[in-house]
């Protein structure tokens, strides 16, 4: 890619994942600065080790630390995620293309974020938190080079985590449902797979998420 | 929320009636806006003026003291709020829109103007030369800056800080309460928006009539009224399509377009032009200024004809006040993130000194040519033909046709990128503070100043753009005095609140 195409914003794939480019330099030689999107660390690199990526709707990706997926289907609520993927700001308006606001009072012609910004209906996708059945996931370029272990850890398989969290962590507290006595019992360790509970109960990251039989209570750390 | 929607309604029906009916009033009864806008202007300067003087220059102290005080700590948003942009842009974007059109229309024409009829003493002389080139950095000095460091800083704070709407009427939460959304506020709303309306028309009517002076030079067009308003006309429709089409975004690109040419044009003369001189003259004239600034502020002629003094700094003032809401806008809208004392030395103190530099770099090459040519016909004739000033200045400049190109793109730049902006501000004043305002009434507001503009022009000219904006003006200046006051307890209660933070901080 050229340099006089790569922007402030724009979502590209460097080193196989998926960053955004939070501010072009020309003069330096590692004119490109980005930020990785699943964890918000930054990288420095130039033009052509990157490449384009558009966002479009039903498009899913992990952003700091939890999934997304696009939509235009349903205006956004206050609370909500936007990505500004049409930006068309008006003179005073200081966003730009692919921000990430959240929504803090809705109007009939758009949104207000948090940042202050006056956003209109058009201008954005809403980030609805999970992995829709349907969607496309773009955290990586290529995803037969990445192994597949490197794909569940960022959360390829969660499609229903009830705290909207990616994977069951240390400290989360689940309840069992279909049980004729009470069980509560803590994550107390995680191998790539295996869940592993304080009783000793091993299972599946899949059996715990499911939520006809497991409920989220809370987490530790969180009280 | 609903009171706030309500409000905007009434605010933008009312206003939009007011000044349809002075558009209607100028249309049909010309002579008599202009026998009654002057009745107005005559009983301001002569009963007024002192209300204009003091009020800036309570300001100027009042910006002075916030630098100082304790409350120059707090961060206008968040405490985590960073700025948006980094100081050189947002420096450059703060000189941009505070002085914009004025600053070309009026760096070569005010000097030279002054030295041919100076303020007092002798015309065509030395000494009249450094009091023109005083008064110039006195009226486009710290005065206005002060005026836009206040109603900045207040739009900011009670947007961000108090989370309010983007209205003046926010300003004045910590005096009135609730009331900010009943009759007392969409007052001050009206209020604020007539006289934004006849700040922007002005402006636009200068640039109107530069735009036409540009093109006679460049291009032997007619310098007159018609052609004037046909440029008022094509600029309508090319900010009204930039509305619907969404090109917002070019119109920034456009807007540092301009700011960039300026500063060229700016740094070529200071090369091209007399490097000494201007030097000199920013020495010099920085100095005297610094000494006889409280004289200035409070100047006025009891015992004599107070002309002078009405014709240029109580217009000023009239006008730096008129502009404010508008200005003030646009510089809390890029100021997020920073605390008050960087604020104050970003809006009062640099754009001071770059506006100096500036009139020091075109006033004084203009006044050099005008003193070593000892050519007072050339004086004469920049000061007859205000509008075409700074064209006929170029013509003694070596490279004198890029010059006047380039102050021709600048001054047409300047003109659509601030027509477009207005009618964002004058949305967001008339629907209640809204960051939203619908595309209808930015193209309403779009087209009513440019009618505004046409009329002003069309009821004579510049006499009329300073009688209606002096007389817009006044009632805004009593509003801002008391917004000083409502901002004082505003950041009281803030120091206060983060002073509580802290405690329970501590605590916990």
């Amino acid at each position: 890619m050229k340099l006089y195409q790569v922007r402030k914003g724009q979502f590209v794939y460097y080193n196989n994942e998926l960053h955004k480019v939070y501010g072009v330099k020309p003069i330096y030689k590692k004119s490109v600065h980005l930020i990785r999107l699943r964890d918000l660390t930054q990288d420095l690199t130039n033009a052509v080790s990157v490449e384009r990526y558009k966002p479009k709707e039903f498009d899913s990706f992990i952003f700091n630390h939890k999934a997304y997926t696009l939509k235009k289907d349903r205006k956004a609520e206050e609370g909500d995620y936007i990505l500004i993927h049409n930006p068309m700001p008006d003179s005073l308006d200081t966003y730009s293309l692919n921000e990430i606001e959240m929504v803090e009072e809705v109007d009939k012609h758009g949104v207000i974020t948090s940042n202050s910004h006056g956003v209109k209906h058009n201008e954005y996708l809403l980030m609805v938190p999970g992995r829709a059945t349907n969607c496309h996931p773009i955290d990586y370029q290529n995803t037969e080079n990445v192994e597949t272990q490197s794909i569940d850890d960022i959360g390829f398989n969660n499609f229903s985590n009830p705290n909207n969290e990616l994977l069951p962590t240390i400290g989360d507290v689940y309840k069992m449902l279909e049980s004729d006595t009470s069980f509560e019992a803590m994550v107390v360790a995680t191998t790539n797979q295996t869940v592993i509970l304080g009783s000793g109960l091993e299972l599946t990251q899949e059996e715990l998420m499911n939520k006809d039989k497991w409920e989220f209570l809370y987490n530790l750390l969180d009280k | 929320m609903d009171s706030k929607k309500n409000k905007g309604k009434g605010v933008f029906i009312i206003s939009l009636l007011l000044t349809l009916i002075f558009i209607f009033w100028g249309v049909f009864f010309t002579d008599n806006l202009t026998k009654v806008t002057n009745l107005i202007y005559n009983g301001s300067i002569d009963y007024l003026g002192w209300v204009y003087l003091g009020a800036t220059l309570f300001f100027v102290v009042f910006s002075i003291y916030l630098l100082f005080s304790k409350y120059g700590d707090i961060r206008l948003g968040k405490k985590t709020d960073r700025p948006d942009f980094n100081t050189a842009s947002w420096l450059a974007m703060l000189f941009g829109a505070g002085m914009g059109i004025g600053i070309v229309y009026w760096s070569v024409a005010e000097p030279v103007t002054h030295y041919t009829s100076p303020p007092y003493g002798e015309p065509f002389t030395v000494d009249a030369a450094n009091t023109a080139m005083k008064y110039t950095f006195f009226h486009w000095g710290l005065d206005p800056w002060a005026i836009y460091t206040v109603i900045g800083l207040a739009l900011a704070f009670f947007q961000y800080n108090k989370k309010l709407p983007a209205a003046i009427s926010s300003a004045f939460q910590p005096i009135l309460g609730d009331r900010i959304y009943g009759p007392i506020g969409k007052t001050i709303d009206i209020l604020s928006i007539f006289a934004t309306v006849f700040g922007i028309a002005t402006s636009l009517g200068l640039g109107a009539m530069q735009v036409t002076a540009g093109m006679h030079d460049i291009f032997g067009v007619p310098n007159e009224l018609f052609v004037q308003l046909i440029v008022i006309a094509v600029a309508t429709v090319l900010f009204i399509t930039s509305i619907n089409t969404g090109l917002e975004k070019g119109i920034q690109y456009l807007s540092n377009a301009a700011m960039i040419l300026s500063f060229a044009i700016m740094l070529l003369i200071l090369v091209v032009g007399p490097t000494m001189t201007i030097i000199k003259v920013f020495f010099n004239t920085t100095g005297i200024y610094i000494s006889d600034f409280i004289h200035m502020s409070l100047r006025l002629r009891p015992f004599g004809e107070g002309e002078w003094i009405a014709s240029w700094t109580l217009f000023y003032w009239a006008w730096w006040i008129a502009w404010a809401p508008f200005v003030g806008m646009f510089i809390a809208r890029v100021s997020k993130g920073r605390t008050v004392r960087e604020f104050v030395i970003g809006v009062l103190v640099v754009p001071t000194l770059g506006t100096c530099l500036w009139m020091s770099i075109f006033g004084g090459s203009a006044l050099d040519i005008v003193q070593k040519t000892g050519n007072n016909d050339l004086a004469k004739n920049i000061t007859e033909n205000v509008s075409l000033s700074i064209f006929t200045f170029f013509d003694y400049l070596p490279l004198s046709s890029v010059l006047s190109i380039l102050g021709f793109a600048v001054v047409a730049i300047y003109y659509i990128t601030v027509a477009d902006t207005a009618t964002f501000v004058l949305g967001m004043l008339s629907e209640g503070g809204t960051l939203n305002p619908s595309n209808k009434i930015k193209m309403t507001w779009g087209v009513i100043q440019s009618a505004l503009a046409a009329v002003l022009l069309l009821a004579g000219g510049l006499n009329v753009l300073q009688t209606a904006s002096i007389a817009a003006a006044l009632p805004f200046a009593i509003i801002m005095v008391i917004m000083c006051f409502s901002l004082l307890k505003g950041l009281k209660s803030e120091v206060e609140v983060q002073k509580g933070n802290k405690r329970s901080m501590h605590q916990s």
